[in-house]
């Protein structure tokens, strides 16, 4: 590579010397041959046809930093697509957005302080009662009560599922907040029962989003699901067992969701592939 | 399945391509279109397999003198895109002339 690189000028090789730490080591090979290869055809076209030399040193280096920037976020999406900590740092940026967002909003922290305080305290007596609610008329009694065997994966699951559920309803207290803010000044009573009435409202759908996020879940490395399929036919229900088949990305296994519950396939069930079982998912 | 809709830089670039221009610097010499778009916009072409590339090979590259060139070309789909693209923006066919290798 350096001989090769040896063959452009000082300045494209400073370039692709900075910008090659962007680009992910397993393409960082490929990323460095086609830009050398790029670079090279540039320059022999400007010393052929006497191109402006100010176009190719600047309009380059963004090329060159747009496809490296462009290679890292790709090789990120691909990586924590449906990843648990994906979802966490989306709810905590979210959750830190909106508290920027409060502190602006209310004038400073001393303001925002107090707002806060009272209000947190309703808001904390309405908690126990909204994941009672949301418990209650939850769907996932359907899953099966024995899917998640070990210890250790249990007590993951409950951390993720907690952690979780804990920022999307200071999510939700936050967007509440900033939601009832118009009305903070000219009717501030008001805007205590709407902001409370707000974060009911909004707390109760995020603890729905949260249970159905975690159903929706690789037991074993909290992925979410991906490719579901359907499995059989409705008319034959009574022949066959008809639903939706989700598969976990790394091959961990399924989870089979029964579209009418049946007397011999009233949960759904989640079927563990075992290691190595499927090495072509794995892969 | 009906082909993708593109952008208007990506339908561009899929038409030179497709008029037979298929290295990143061609691509770009002859779309007018800055580096920074050309190069991100390839790699999601060959990302959504509407492009496939290929390295020329180095016995071909070393006779020229020159290091090889990492070559683009349209995938059937890719093919089926850059029709509809003609159809949707009808100034692309105009916009570039075909090349004479």
């Amino acid at each position: 590579m350096s001989t090769r690189q040896s063959l452009l000028p000082l300045f494209h090789r400073v370039v692709l010397r900075c910008v090659k730490n962007l680009v992910p080591v397993s393409e960082r090979d490929e990323f460095l041959r086609s830009w050398h290869a790029e670079l090279w055809h540039m320059n022999d076209c400007a010393r052929r046809r006497r191109l402006s030399a100010i176009r190719l040193h600047l309009d380059l280096p963004l090329g060159v930093a747009s496809d490296a920037l462009w290679l890292r976020t790709h090789n990120l999406r691909r990586n924590l697509a449906g990843t648990p900590t994906l979802s966490i740092v989306s709810l905590l940026s979210l959750s830190l957005l909106s508290f920027a967002f409060a502190v602006l909003s209310y004038g400073g922290w001393h303001a925002l302080g107090l707002y806060f305080t009272r209000q947190a305290e309703h808001c904390l007596v309405a908690v126990p009662i909204i994941l009672f609610v949301s418990s209650a008329i939850a769907s996932f009694s359907h899953v099966e009560v024995n899917s998640i065997r070990h210890t250790l994966r249990w007590i993951n699951h409950l951390a993720f599922a907690s952690l979780k559920t804990s920022l999307a309803l200071l999510l939700m207290f936050l967007l509440s907040v900033c939601l009832s803010r118009p009305l903070y000044i000219p009717l501030p009573r008001a805007a205590d029962l709407l902001q409370l009435l707000f974060f009911v409202l909004f707390a109760l759908l995020a603890v729905r989003w949260s249970f159905h996020d975690q159903e929706q879940r690789c037991k074993q490395c909290l992925c979410s699901l991906a490719t579901p399929a359907r499995v059989g036919r409705p008319s034959h229900n009574l022949l066959e067992w008809t639903g939706t088949e989700q598969t976990c990305r790394q091959g961990h296994g399924r989870l089979s969701v029964p579209e009418i519950e049946t007397s011999w396939h009233q949960y759904s069930r989640w079927i563990d592939q075992g290691s190595g079982l499927d090495p072509i998912a794995s892969a | 399945m009906s082909p993708p809709r593109l952008s208007h830089s990506a339908a561009l670039i899929l038409k030179a391509i497709s008029l037979g221009y298929c290295f990143g610097f061609d691509v770009m010499e002859i779309t007018g279109l800055p580096s920074g778009t050309v190069y991100p916009a390839l790699r999601r072409l060959e990302r959504d397999e509407l492009v496939e590339s290929r390295w020329e090979s180095e016995e071909d590259a070393f006779s020229s003198q020159r290091p090889a060139r990492r070559y683009y070309q349209l995938t059937r789909e890719g093919k089926a895109a850059a029709l509809a693209a003609t159809e949707r923006y009808p100034l692309l066919a105009r916009l570039l002339p075909e090349k004479h290798s």
